[in-house]
């Protein structure tokens, strides 16, 4: 017998049924939901849990919901699914681009953005997308709905801001307005390659002064990081030359990788000053 | 371990499912159904050999669980492809263009190039190469799987064309 066969799996029907099931920790399962990342691991040999809780197809994770200011995106809606969902790609066009370039097709129609962001990979595509646009994520229990922003939900390597009763609800992402958004991944390939960086970014322009930056890093740290000093040093200055080389400059000197199987620290912090500088000669 | 019962449609033929809620599908398909043309090469989703079509969508059946397949879920693998129209196309381009030397990743490159041009029956050489971008092949270098493809392509009728 496969050590996958092993597991105790439940699939509740509902949001409702899901949560009292992880209340208790005598039913409380691990939660899968299109299992890209869990079943390999469990299949590697990463200890595997007694019980899970499947997610998959939850019907109240998979809706996409458009509001005047913010989208919300159910937890358990895949990145094929956000790639056809084109009422929202001029919303987040960043985020949909990091989700074209999960995987592949095959792993695009099982992924989903809510288990992306639980696998908390510092190399997880979707996450310096959802992290420039300011938004949170909500997160479900029996005793109601926790609102967390973003940018204290990645928490430490592998790890986030959730209780073990909480289930991933959905995302509720600030639309982008007139900023502009961009998204650039390095990796060794297009498909099927994990990232040895990659960036995603928010910046608002008007009359050639750079209102508002947001700009996050991915697989240059334990979690996915935003470059708040990059960020500061440009807010409420004229966009010139002069600036993105230093911003460029700035990103190299803040960013603090690490060499591993995948790439080498010193190419990942010339590699985000050149994205920095990407993003800002797109503008 | 918990056992799960489902009633799915593979290959077009209902089929009532009693197993591990964590079987793989590519362990249930071949092992309890004997479709054996899907392969296991890498087992961890990357390589495409065990690629079979789920309600329409490609997935890697080497680490999808039975479990989360609900009742009515249609299934086609390649041995299901071959019976279809447009599978015949791409099988026939494939033998024709030379596109395979050892053949193990075939069935899935098949299964794949089935999913595109079903959904896309004209597809640019961009498209091919993003929809088979997740199926990986040590012999050809890929240019004679691409060929075969829009060889295939050129030959769906027009009307089955957007």
């Amino acid at each position: 017998m496969k050590i996958t066969e092993t597991i105790d799996i439940r699939f509740p029907k509902t949001l409702a049924e899901a949560v009292r099931l992880q209340a208790d920790e005598k039913t409380r399962g691990k939660l899968l939901a299109g299992g890209t990342d869990l079943m390999v691991q469990w299949a590697a040999g990463v200890p595997t849990p007694a019980r899970a809780t499947s997610v998959w197809n939850l019907p109240e994770l998979c809706a996409i919901e458009v509001f005047p200011d913010r989208i919300e995106i159910g937890a358990g809606v895949t990145h094929a699914f956000l790639g056809d969902a084109v009422q929202i790609h001029r919303h987040v066009p960043a985020l949909i681009a990091a989700a074209a370039t999960v995987g592949a097709k095959q792993i695009q129609a099982r992924g989903t953005l809510g288990g992306n962001a639980a696998n908390a990979s510092p190399a997880g595509d979707t996450a310096p997308a959802l992290l420039v646009t300011g938004g949170s994520v909500l997160l479900a229990s029996v005793s109601g709905v926790r609102e967390v922003p973003l940018s204290r939900f990645w928490i430490a390597y592998r790890k986030i801001d959730a209780h073990p009763d909480e289930i991933i609800l959905a995302f509720r992402l600030p639309k982008k307005g007139k900023a502009k958004e961009r998204f650039r991944k390095i990796g060794t390939r297009q498909a099927q390659a994990i990232s040895k960086v990659m960036a995603a970014s928010r910046i608002l322009v008007e009359k050639g002064t750079i209102r508002s930056a947001a700009i996050a890093l991915g697989s240059v740290a334990p979690t996915p990081v935003r470059l708040a000093e990059v960020e500061a040093f440009l807010v409420g200055k004229k966009l010139s030359p002069k600036l993105i080389d230093e911003a460029e400059a700035l990103a190299q000197a803040t960013v603090k990788p690490i060499d591993d199987i995948r790439s080498t620290a010193e190419y990942r912090r010339w590699a985000s000053g050149r994205l920095v500088r990407d993003a800002l000669e797109n503008l | 371990m918990s056992t799960v019962q489902r009633t799915w449609k593979v290959n077009g033929r209902t089929v009532r499912v009693r197993a591990p809620a964590g079987r793989r599908l590519l362990d249930y398909l071949r092992e309890d159904l004997g479709l054996i043309g899907s392969k296991e090469s890498c087992g961890e989703g990357e390589c495409g050999a065990c690629t079979v079509i789920v309600d329409d969508e490609p997935v890697v059946s080497c680490i999808l669980p039975v479990g989360q397949l609900a009742d009515g879920t249609e299934i086609l693998t390649v041995e299901g492809i071959e019976k279809k129209r447009i599978g015949r196309l791409v099988q026939q381009a494939f033998v024709e263009v030379g596109a395979v030397q050892c053949g193990f990743c075939i069935p899935g490159m098949i299964v794949s190039s089935y999913a595109l041009l079903a959904k896309n029956p004209k597809p640019s050489t961009r498209a091919i190469r993003e929809a088979l971008a997740g199926n990986l092949c040590r012999c050809t270098g890929y240019a004679k799987i691409i060929a075969a493809v829009k060889l295939a392509a050129a030959r769906i009728p027009a009307a089955k064309r957007k």
